[in-house]
């Protein structure tokens, strides 16, 4: 892989159409994401936040009827799902999964070493990765407990999001899109998130953090937001679009959206 | 009526095959009644899922009396063991340290009394050609680990075993059917457990025989007061593999725990049927089924759940749940509740589909590659029965026989044995 440098494009999406069930949820979406930048992504219920982040990491339920995305200067939406993983895009979700039977570290050392593959390093045994995952594990404050448990199985809903947070501190991904990771969090809870997060950030990667609320914005503090409605980016700004927002609301944006 | 002309030219095939065999005549007359009777077809409603039609191309025979096989394909004992060849046990001696009281008695058909029902005539089956019967006891409080291998040889074999676990006793007890020769051979067993009050004992049938092979299994239990009876079976092998487990729960607050993983891959048939009776009050029975098929690969679970008159206070749960993972695979489910009793808590669930797309996703989103998480996610199903298991060797062993069924069994041993 090249070597990434601050300002390098890492995501570049233009005019995105996206359809489920003959649906229309992105609407000609367009959104440059650079390494070394934090962008949120906000938006009312319903205006494509999740699906934004659904389709870049290539869930199949989606049909693409338009418009490109570019991951590292590769078409993105030719990739499998894995492929974008090992190339380094992470999909932290809002409504992670569990799977009963699957141990939570077998996974995470498969998915690691599917990464390390893609890098040309060697694959880490045994012995190297639980020393990376204990120390991943006490920076998002997990207990033992959690090395033998089924992939999420019984988790709380913060467990769950501490868990995603956790693989995506192990996965290094250079690029991370986490879908409304706060919600459902308690204060602590986020705190921790937001930590693993910050952890992550450097010159040769980015962070997508879709939200619906700006308090997490209070911990890992973006260089860009954006607006998401019906589907498009409607507004973009800085930090302090964020705050108004939280004044604000939505609505007076969604009015001069639909006026303009 | 000629109705059953198949089966009957099978069944009267076997008639000059009894005349070496001690007790001819009780045999002739059970084989006669069996021929009038005929074997069960899908027109039976307790084998609505299973035809026994390839057995007309099959020539079966009682087992001879000496022959000596390879033991080297046992897998490793993980306790006593016995060895039955084709339901006999001039083999090998009988292990002396299980626990239990073990005996082997000549088999007198002229004492066997079935009735005519579809279950029944594969009873009578094993009947005809069984010499041999394996007794197996476990005395009053009295704790007991047995093994017991049918080896199946060129042509048929007819174990029959008794068990009875006497009052406040246990027993664990496996029985692993294999195939002494890969070759076409034919097993009907019949296995009787009587189980005293407060008595334990944990069954494990694993089933592995040979790709052309047909076994048959019928397992009876009765259930005493406080008793508990578990059981869980594991069919891999086979042509036509099926098990008919009945429990019935006598005595007040009984409780059975059945469980199963059937796997039919390639063209094999796997079947399994379960009834359970609660007869008295307070009885807990579960019963928990997972099916995977690939290739042509058909099975069934036909699950039934009597609830008598008088057996209030009955809690009965059932799971049966089926992953189809080819176009051509089948599995038929039939959960059957029948309810004769007031106060009483069943569930049943049946579900056959393919693999859940969200977790799929999930696994694909971490960068494994589309058949390693197909082949994870398969194993992970069958996880709520393999984690019942609870003797690790015999885990061990059965684990490496699913993986050597699945597809991408490599990646999946990486996967999980770490």
């Amino acid at each position: 892989m090249t070597h990434i440098n601050r300002g390098d494009p890492i995501l570049e999406v233009s005019g995105l159409v996206a359809d489920i069930a003959e649906k229309r949820i992105l609407n000609g979406l367009t959104l440059t994401v650079r390494a070394g930048e934090v962008h949120a992504i906000m938006g009312p219920n319903g205006a494509g936040k999740s699906t934004l982040s659904q389709v870049l990491a290539g869930r199949p339920d989606y049909t693409i009827q338009g418009g490109s995305a570019h991951y590292l200067g590769e078409d993105l939406l030719a990739l499998a799902p894995e492929e974008r993983a090992r190339r380094g895009l992470f999909l932290g979700f809002q409504y992670p999964v569990e799977i009963p039977g699957v141990n939570n570290v077998y996974l995470l050392k498969a998915a690691l070493n599917a990464r390390r593959r893609e890098l040309g390093l060697e694959e880490l045994d045994a012995f190297e990765f639980m020393s990376v995952i204990r120390e991943k594990m006490k920076l998002m404050k997990m207990d033992e407990s959690f090395l033998k448990r089924g992939v999420n199985e019984g988790f709380s809903g913060g467990e769950k999001k501490r868990n995603e947070i956790l693989q995506m501190t192990v996965l290094e991904p250079v690029l991370a899109i986490l879908d409304e990771t706060d919600s459902g969090l308690d204060i602590d809870a986020l705190k921790i998130v937001a930590t693993g997060v910050n952890s992550l950030r450097r010159d040769d990667r980015a962070v997508v953090l879709v939200t619906h609320y700006q308090r997490l914005l209070d911990h890992i503090v973006p260089d860009y937001v954006h607006v998401l409605a019906g589907g498009r980016i409607i507004r973009s700004g800085d930090r302090s679009l964020a705050l108004e927002l939280e004044a604000r609301g939505y609505d007076w944006l969604l009015e001069s959206s639909s006026a303009a | 009526m000629n109705a059953r002309p198949r089966e009957a030219s099978f069944l009267t095939r076997l008639a000059p095959a009894l005349d070496g065999l001690p007790e001819a005549r009780a045999r002739a007359a059970l084989l006669e009644r069996l021929v009038g009777l005929g074997l069960p077809t899908p027109r039976d409603d307790a084998f609505k899922y299973t035809s026994l039609r390839l057995l007309e191309r099959r020539a079966l025979a009682p087992a001879p009396a000496a022959s000596t096989p390879d033991l080297a394909i046992l897998p490793p004992a993980s306790g006593a063991r016995l060895v039955r060849i084709a339901g006999r046990a001039d083999a090998l001696p009988d292990a002396t340290d299980s626990g239990a009281a073990i005996k082997t008695l000549a088999f007198d058909p002229s004492t066997v009394t079935v009735g005519d029902a579809a279950t029944d005539r594969l009873r009578l089956l094993n009947a005809v050609l069984a010499t041999q019967e394996t007794r197996i006891e476990v005395k009053k409080d009295a704790s007991a680990t047995l093994e017991i291998v049918h080896l199946a040889t060129l042509g048929g074999s007819y174990p029959r075993v008794r068990i009875e676990v006497a009052q406040g006793a246990s027993l664990t007890f496996v029985e692993t059917y294999l195939d002494a020769a890969a070759d076409a051979s034919f097993t009907t067993s019949v296995v009787d457990v009587v189980l005293g009050r407060d008595a334990r004992m944990e069954h494990v049938t694993r089933q592995l025989a040979d790709a052309r092979a047909v076994v048959l299994e019928d397992c009876r239990v009765q259930v005493a007061d406080g008793a508990h009876y578990g059981h869980a079976s594991i069919a891999l092998g086979a042509q036509l593999a099926r098990l008919d487990l009945t429990v019935s729960l006598e005595g007040r607050g009984a409780n059975a725990d059945l469980r199963g993983i059937f796997l039919p891959d390639g063209s094999r048939e796997h079947h399994l049927r379960t009834l359970v009776e609660h007869r008295a009050p307070d009885g807990t029975s579960t019963q928990t089924y997972r099916g995977v098929a690939t290739g042509r690969g058909r099975g069934s679970y036909d699950g039934k759940v009597v609830v008598s008159v008088g057996a209030a206070g009955t809690s009965s749960r059932q799971s049966s749940r089926n992953l189809l993972l080819s176009p051509e695979a089948s599995i038929e489910t039939r959960p059957q509740l029948e309810i004769n009793a007031d106060a009483v808590k069943c569930s049943h669930g049946a579900t056959t589909g393919s693999l859940d797309e969200r977790m799929m996703f999930y696994l694909l989103s971490r960068g494994l590659d589309p058949s390693t998480a197909r082949a994870v996610l398969t194993y992970a199903f069958l996880g709520d029965v393999l984690t019942t298991l609870k003797d690790e060797e015999l885990r061990r062993q059965v684990e490496e026989r699913i993986l050597g069924v699945l597809p991408s069994a490599d990646v999946i041993r990486g996967f999980v044995h770490e």
